[in-house]
């Protein structure tokens, strides 16, 4: 038994280190509870999924953005792209009382009920990048014009294969609206350009894995697709490691986001183009939009960030700067 | 007078082996045979043989005088004979009691005994009384079985197949393991169950426990029953002796 | 004349064997939740108006709700000694099977939710079943079958929805299930209340509870006792499918479409929360009590990170060093109970 008295004391004792080491805040108690108080100036920012570059950007852009108008900002995220791992992440910053919240929801339907409880507690939500069915709760919503950079990511595949020909939409899950609506702008733009042929969309649930194997299997079964559009950061990495395997040459594969392994990737010549988002445009207006709504200014509801296109050519301009960080 | 429990000429073969070679075997109510031979005798496939667990190429077994046919070891339980094996086949986390009526759990009366709820007292009183009746050294019916020594287990498994045996009780070897105090406890255990009735057949190893505590010791040499001895008459020599063949030309009274 | 060393006293019958206290002390589970309190308390100290919040406390309840219904059948096949690695994907097809027959059946009402809540045990049972057999009659191991269905069931999922979430539960799931409240608990608390009392009746006063601690124990004595333990384990792993089943449901309600990409981690964190809990994975040993003592602990622990803003990588970590933890204790445990501390 005394062995058991050992493990219990060590791991009060490591949650207790654990806490004072790592805690980025401490607990508001001066003032009471209400999350509105203008003594809080905490804010919260709940990652779609943990490690991935296109957030971690995101995040320094909110970070210094916070630190500019005087927050400070305390980031979260499930370990999957999934509603049910997020749903109590949020679920507990609700309880951690923020003055505001900025979230990327992983589900339009399961998290519109954490969320609308998170604003009824007094918490200002901000969406960045994805939505939910009904955003009315919260004060902003802030993402790429996904439909456009969709479009602009057909338009690459058709300025370097004029001549038309298959294309392939890999993406992550249905039910994203960002993806959704990059698939949307990809496919309407297609549609309306005869010399091309859509094979039509692959979900590859957010895993490069995934994704490499449906990519090599589709190239078996049609081995003349000209091009590839990945929808976002893991399906691009895992088409060009498709297309490695199956041994294709001349494929042009536009990505969308633009992480250090699709930028070495753009760098190797696997992938020909990159649609970058600019995430940390989103998180930075993010933060200027709840600021906006904490201290009584006229909130933005809702607004379309840009993109740029990366190729081998701009890399080292205005192309590099758009790359997405690991570390802020 | 029929023996309670016979075996006339039972053969088996396992590929090229003749595992038992028109074996006899027989054993009465109220006393303890001791089974014994060396290893490769055919003692184990004697007794899988008599309890069910194995089918015979001829010969033919007998109990009260009439011939029965074991398909499987519940049938030969039904007829109130029951083995302990060498690995007493006790679950080690659950108790004594528990044990002891597993298999055959005594129910509540009622609704609640046929949704499942179960008497323990009643199993627990049962339990406790059948250890005291048969002198283990039990000492507690509701401790983990797999914390007991391995007397005490002994004694559980001895136990829980006398509750449920009326007629034959077979030992496999149930003092391998055990120290000097706790196998004198089962050999009193052994004597007890005996004087309730019951035949009992000991497959042992040790001479010395066998001559202790046997009535009668049935010796069985490259599968065939070599002789049988009146333990009181017989000596330790003599059972090696015909256990390895050197007092083969001496045939013993059948 | 007996000449057996007699025990000086009569022997003890009696269930409250030892002192009060030493019980106590005996029971892993007790163990386990004296680490859930010390955990709690560390972040009632250090975060005392956000963590210690009744709204918090019910949050954390309302979430492990649909776990603790996945665990009371994980209780049952772990301490056969088998696992069930298939329950994730079963709630994913049981809830897609479930929202597509409410949705061809329309309406938002009680009856056309009762039939949802059919068809989904129903789908749970099923598949439940085919790894009993599959385990008692097939010979396969438990891992193996149920990492097989775990596919399986997934890919069905899959293939009836195209990829694509139902997103149709009908409101009164939602409203009442999903989010309601009954005397201010969470109505999915409620429900897995409900299951996990009646799982711990049977577990520990049913013949059908003892049967599988003696399958987990010894298999080979339980058959030559005559068990049916074929048939047991069918009705085990059948319970576990039972329940995952329901927990699709409950999932339903609680989030509003069918999450087919997700629940990819549930079986791995109900089974670390059994075996944190004090159930051993070689079979024999466990409680509910202590299955649901430690399916609070990653719960809480998440919580109260998220409160005082650790960054997530340290929850996970915290976790995996609880679980090897407690199945470390566990082991020392055992070792001292068979060096025969004999009585």
């Amino acid at each position: 038994m005394r062995n058991t008295i050992k493990v219990a004391a060590l791991s009060a004792t490591a949650v207790l280190a654990l806490a004072a080491c790592s805690s980025g805040k401490t607990d508001d108690t001066s003032t009471a509870g209400s999350s509105g108080a203008s003594g809080n100036k905490n804010i919260a920012f709940v990652q779609g999924v943990a490690g991935d570059e296109f957030y971690i950007t995101m995040e320094c852009g909110i970070k210094a953005k916070a630190a500019e108008l005087g927050y400070t900002v305390t980031t979260q995220g499930p370990q999957k792209f999934d509603p049910t791992l997020q749903k109590p992440i949020v679920d507990s910053v609700t309880a951690s009382k923020p003055a505001a919240m900025l979230i990327a929801p992983t589900d339009v339907t399961a998290m519109q009920a954490p969320l609308e409880q998170a604003a009824k507690a007094g918490i200002k939500v901000v969406l960045v990048d994805t939505t939910v069915n009904d955003p009315s709760f919260a004060v902003s919503q802030i993402s790429s014009d996904n439909v456009g950079g969709g479009a602009a990511a057909f338009e690459a595949i058709k300025a370097a294969k004029p001549g038309g020909g298959k294309v392939l939409v890999i993406s992550t899950d249905p039910g994203v609206s960002t993806v959704d609506a990059r698939v949307k702008g990809f496919s309407d733009a297609a549609a309306k350009d005869s010399t091309f042929k859509d094979l039509g969309v692959q979900y590859s649930h957010n895993d490069p894995a995934t994704a490499a194997n449906l990519v090599s299997s589709a190239l078996q079964k049609d081995p003349d697709i000209v091009g590839i559009f990945a929808t976002n950061l893991f399906s691009a990495e895992g088409s060009a490691t498709g297309v490695r395997q199956a041994g294709a040459k001349d494929v042009t594969i536009v990505g969308f986001d633009a992480g250090p392994n699709q930028i070495k990737a753009l760098q190797d010549g696997t992938v020909q183009a990159l649609v970058a988002q600019q995430p940390s445009t989103i998180g930075s207006d993010g933060i200027e939009q709840a600021d906006a709504a904490l201290t009584g200014k006229t909130v933005n509801p809702k607004i379309q960030t840009g993109f740029t296109i990366i190729t081998k050519d701009n890399l080292s301009g205005e192309g590099g700067q758009a790359a997405y960080k690991s570390t802020c | 007078m029929s023996a309670l429990f016979e075996a006339r000429g039972l053969s088996r073969r396992f590929g090229r082996v003749q595992a038992l070679d028109k074996a006899d075997f027989d054993v009465n109510a109220g006393e303890v045979v001791a089974l014994i031979g060396d290893n490769g005798a055919g003692k184990s496939t004697l007794v899988k043989a008599l309890t069910g667990n194995l089918d015979v190429d001829e010969g033919e077994i007998l109990f009260e005088g009439e011939p029965v046919h074991f398909a499987t070891p519940h049938e030969a339980s039904a007829l109130g004979i029951e083995v302990v094996h060498q690995d007493l086949a006790l679950a080690p986390h659950l108790d004594a009691a528990q044990n002891m009526f597993l298999g055959r759990e005594l129910m509540r009366a009622g609704v609640a005994g046929r949704l499942g709820f179960m008497d323990n007292s009643a199993m627990r009183t049962k339990a406790a009384a059948a250890f005291t009746e048969l002198g283990s050294a039990v000492r507690s019916v509701v401790v983990p079985v797999g914390t007991m020594s391995g007397g005490q287990k002994q004694s559980v498994a001895i136990a829980r197949s006398v509750a449920w045996a009326n007629q034959v009780l077979f030992l496999d070897e149930p003092t391998a393991a055990l120290g000097v105090v706790q196998t004198h406890n089962v050999m009193e255990t052994i004597k007890r169950v005996r004087d309730r009735g019951l035949a009992v057949v000991l497959i042992s190893h040790s001479m010395p426990h066998v001559l202790e505590v046997a009535d009668r010791v049935q010796v069985l040499r490259l599968g065939r029953r070599v002789a049988t001895y009146q333990a009181a008459d017989t000596s330790v020599e003599q059972l090696v002796g015909a256990m390895t063949g050197a007092l083969d030309r001496k045939e013993g009274a059948a | 004349m007996s000449t057996i060393t007699k025990p000086a006293q009569a022997i003890e019958t009696s269930s409250s064997h030892g002192s009060f206290l030493e019980r106590l002390k005996a029971m892993q589970s007790v163990w386990i939740l004296g680490v859930l309190i010390v955990i709690f308390g560390a972040f009632a100290v250090l975060s005392p108006t956000q963590f210690l919040t009744t709204g918090n406390i019910t949050n954390i309840m309302q979430n492990v709700s649909i776990w603790a219904v996945i665990a009371v059948g994980m209780t049952f096949v772990i301490i056969t000694s088998g696992i069930d690695l298939s329950v994730g994907s079963v709630l994913v097809v049981s809830s897609v099977v479930s929202a597509k027959t409410m949705e061809a059946l329309g309406g938002e009402g009680w009856g056309v939710a009762l039939v949802g809540l059919l068809v989904a045990v129903v789908v749970g049972l099923l598949w439940g079943i085919l790894n009993g057999f599959l385990v008692a009659k097939a010979h396969v191991p438990p891992l193996i079958v149920t990492l097989g269905t775990l596919s399986v069931a997934l890919g069905i999922a899959q293939i009836i929805t195209g990829g694509l979430d139902i997103r149709s539960a009908p409101t009164v799931l939602q409203d009442s299930i999903g989010y309601g409240r009954i005397a201010g608990i969470p109505a999915i608390s409620l429900i897995a209340l409900v299951v996990v009392i009646l799982g711990g009746i049977g577990l520990h006063k049913t013949k059908f509870g003892r049967y599988t601690y003696a399958i987990g124990s010894n298999e080979t004595s339980a058959r030559r006792v005559g068990i049916g333990v074929d048939r047991k384990l069918v009705q085990i792993y059948a319970l576990s499918g039972f329940l995952a089943g329901l927990a699709g449901l409950l999932s339903l309600a609680q989030f509003g479409t069918t999450t087919i990409a997700g629940q990819s981690l549930t079986n791995l964190n109900v089974i670390a929360a059994v075996v944190i809990g004090g159930t051993s994975i070689f079979g024999g040993l466990g409680s509910m009590f202590g299955s649901m003592v430690g399916l609070f602990i990653p719960a809480t622990l998440q919580s109260g990170f998220v409160i005082i803003g650790v960054s997530p990588y340290w929850q996970t970590v915290a976790v995996g060093a609880i679980l090897i933890a407690a199945v470390y204790v566990d082991q020392q445990r055992r070792a001292a109970a068979s060096r025969g501390k004999g009585v």
